[in-house]
């Protein structure tokens, strides 16, 4: 096979093997296989410790990369690199998981560590999170430059919100930027939200109800009709064959309605993770009724949840969910998250036509004319805004809640969540939304007091 | 299509038709030609994925034929539809060529593809196209044949060197992922930006070419709603160019902007940072630049 052939020329009939290439001075000949049955194993192992590591390597991949060290110089480690990145890589998020694997193949050294550690999570290469443990990992890269804007866990290292001093003990609980801020802590504390019963039964109402009244948006497809405005010509021609050419009968077609995309945008800090987590735990039935559903949580950081949410087990969901939240009841920081979002997602047009649902007491810690600037950005993507916020106090009361007044201008309905009727409502608004665009005023430059 | 010998032949190749590619790209092209995979390509705007299929065509001397994708995209767009008018105009002069034969047949890129041995075919942006087209496209990049019910089986006597490109506003498909090689593109450093710039604007001397890089460069690392790419460098560059200047200055920076960011909170972002600082750095990383003949070009 064309493989041996090469490997001879090349003069590396003694075997091929990790760590082979780094120590290429070794001639112990202890390994008496054929050169193109080491490279096989070697390369197995490695897909088989790519796959232990939570990438998704298929037998095919691995016979594309065995094929494609046949095309290569595999004295060469970038060409094995690249060979093997292209194979056996699809995503930028998997770069770095794959990158420390391919050290230790490359540098010979065993290739699995024991289990991979994601009993907690923690280093679950699928994960989008920061907490993957990628960074701490060698990077293949150019630059130092944190790996291309491709994803969510680009900046969530500098987000993070180093913890205060003190955070050890026992009677400061409060992490990141919540200790910094304690003195009002200790006031929203006083104020912490109470839900009662038919709050959070409207709450599950509405996941239900969104769950019928998924809205729609005409696709570009079409399917045969018997009225409609398009002409179907291809039928008609067909039909016309019957009468010489004469198109008696017309042929129509009509457009296909297709699920609209809903957007969750779910807080979950301090007293926002009860009601978040309701409705969390009721859309999980949503999210997987209407397909085409993303669901995000945040706090100080932004975590995508859709793909935590739709598994079978609410509590499991629910539990993978938490697992993803580094801050699961931490400080708010409205602006920074939403950024976070439309930095890493919105470019690639998840909020574009969608209907956006957030669900935040809107009580930011940070710079709100940011928080408005982001919530415009959003709301010129989306085909509607809409603001749940359940603290039943006005919002001239709050201290705090001046992000979600600085939010206002942009938020095209505002439902009041801790009125069960509002909430009720709010499932036909979201089914009434999908043909008609919201009236706006055209241009909205900045945020007012910005 | 005339193959290569070695990833050297190629970058080769590819540098004639003025198309720079790195070790990674450069090993990855060369697998795909070999292997005859499809090659998937994601990243940034402006890294230059869609001139990636055509400096292949370019340095392979193949046809290139390109397939935009959008969203209803379907067989009669991609693949073939045929010529209603002329049918039923044939049809009502009582002609006798079967309506439903290669007569009447409109061939889209994906057919055409086919037809040409070793041609070039482009697939830019498939994310913009729905689940179904991308699962008939599955289809078509296994087998290469097609199959028309009123025509029959199409096979390609030689199968087309396949570009892929993807902005990633969705997640495609594992199983297409799985027929496909993977390349992400980054943006250029540096020494590779310059060398692009001297490539693509000849008339661009080197000291504007350096500079405006290394701005470039620098705004990557500024966490900018928009980073500029690779094409928004050029544009900077020849408006310089052809404003006469042959160094930046803030001033005529300040004016042309435009052409490098497109988002208005990214320029007013730049501004109040203050311009001139970044046109001196600019100018300051340049002239090192120059003096270590790109060799201290990567950050």
């Amino acid at each position: 096979m064309g493989l041996s052939d090469r490997m001879k020329a090349m003069g590396l009939d003694d075997g091929w093997s990790p760590g082979a290439m780094a120590r290429a001075s070794r001639s112990d000949g202890a390994d008496e296989r054929p050169p193109e049955q080491a490279i096989l194993a070697a390369a197995v192992a490695f897909a088989r410790a790519l796959r232990e590591q939570g990438l998704s390597v298929s037998v095919d991949s691995e016979l594309v990369f065995f094929s494609a060290l046949a095309e290569l110089n595999v004295r060469e480690q970038s060409e094995v690199y690249w060979a093997a990145h292209a194979t056996f890589v699809h995503t930028p998020t998997e770069r770095p998981a794959f990158d420390s694997i391919f050290e230790r193949f490359w540098a010979g050294d065993p290739l699995t560590v024991g289990k991979r550690g994601a009993e907690h999570g923690e280093s679950d290469a699928r994960m989008g999170g920061a907490q993957h443990g990628g960074e701490a990992l060698p990077q293949f890269r150019h630059e130092g430059k944190a790996a291309a804007p491709t994803d969510g866990d680009r900046q969530h290292a500098t987000r993070d919100i180093p913890s205060a001093e003190g955070d050890q003990g026992a009677s400061n609980q409060k992490r990141g930027i919540l200790a910094a801020w304690s003195e009002r802590e200790t006031e929203s504390d006083k104020q912490r939200l109470q839900y009662d019963d038919d709050e959070l039964a409207a709450l599950r109402q509405l996941a239900e109800d969104i769950k019928r009244s998924a809205p729609e948006r005409r696709s570009r497809r079409c399917r045969p009709a018997r009225v409609g405005h398009r002409l179907d010509v291809r039928k008609t021609v067909r039909n016309s064959m019957a009468t010489d050419g004469e198109a008696f009968r017309l042929a129509y077609t009509a457009q296909i309605p297709r699920p609209r995309r809903l957007l969750f945008l779910c807080d979950v800090s301090g007293s926002m993770e009860r009601y978040s987590r309701v409705l969390l735990a009721s859309l999980k039935a949503a999210v997987g009724a209407a397909r085409r559903a993303e669901a995000f949580v945040f706090a100080t950081r932004l975590t995508r949840l859709t793909h935590s949410l739709d598994g079978r087990d609410l509590e499991r969901a629910l539990e993978q969910a938490r697992a993803t939240i580094p801050d699961w009841s931490g400080g708010t920081r409205i602006g920074g998250a939403l950024a976070d979002f439309n930095r890493t997602y919105g470019r690639r047009g998840f909020a574009r036509g969608a209907i956006v649902l957030v669900v935040s007491d809107g009580w930011d810690r940070g710079d709100p004319s940011k928080l408005a600037d982001e919530v415009r950005r959003i709301q010129l993507q989306a085909r509607r805004l809409v603001w749940i916020n359940p603290r039943p106090l006005g919002l001239d009361q709050q201290p705090l809640a001046i992000g979600m007044r600085a939010a206002m201008p942009f938020v095209d309905d505002f439902i009041p969540g801790h009125d069960p009727r509002a909430v009720a409502g709010l499932a036909r608004l979201i089914g009434d939304l999908g043909g008609q665009r919201p009236r706006r005023s055209p241009v909205r430059a900045a945020a007012p007091g910005g | 299509m005339p193959g290569f010998d070695s990833i050297e032949a190629l970058r080769d190749a590819f540098t004639r038709q003025r198309y720079l590619m790195d070790e990674g790209l450069g090993t990855v092209v060369f697998l795909a030609l070999k292997l005859r995979r499809p090659l998937l390509v994601e990243g940034e705007p402006g890294v230059g994925k869609t001139e990636l299929a055509k400096a292949l065509a370019l340095a392979t001397d193949a046809p290139l034929i390109r397939l935009q994708c959008y969203e209803g995209i379907d067989v009669h767009h991609a693949l073939y539809d045929w010529d209603y008018p002329r049918q039923m105009l044939h049809l009502r002069a009582g002609g006798s060529v079967p309506l439903y034969s290669e007569e009447f047949l409109v061939r889209r890129p994906l057919l055409e593809a086919l037809a040409h041995p070793g041609a070039v075919l482009l697939i830019d942006e498939l994310d913009r196209a729905d689940d179904e087209f991308e699962a008939f496209l599955l289809e078509f990049l296994s087998d290469f044949q097609v199959t028309i019910p009123e025509i029959g089986v199409v096979k390609a006597q030689e199968p087309p060197a396949v570009v892929i490109t993807s902005n990633r506003t969705r997640d495609l498909h594992e199983a297409l992922k799985r027929r496909c090689l993977y390349h992400w593109i980054d943006h250029p450093d540096l020494k590779r930006e310059v060398a692009i710039a001297r490539a693509r604007l000849p008339g661009v001397g080197e000291r504007l070419a350096h500079q405006v890089c290394a701005f470039v460069q620098d705004l990557r690392w500024l966490d900018l709603y928009r980073s500029p790419g690779v094409g928004e460098t050029l544009d900077w560059a020849e408006a310089f160019h052809v404003l006469g200047r042959d160094h930046i200055d803030s001033a005529t920076a300040d004016r042309t902007l435009g052409t490098l960011l497109k988002e208005r909170d990214d320029l007013e972002r730049i501004r109040g940072a203050g311009l001139e600082a970044l046109v001196e750095r600019a100018e300051e990383r340049a002239t090192q630049f120059g003096r270590d003949g790109g060799n201290g070009g990567a950050v």
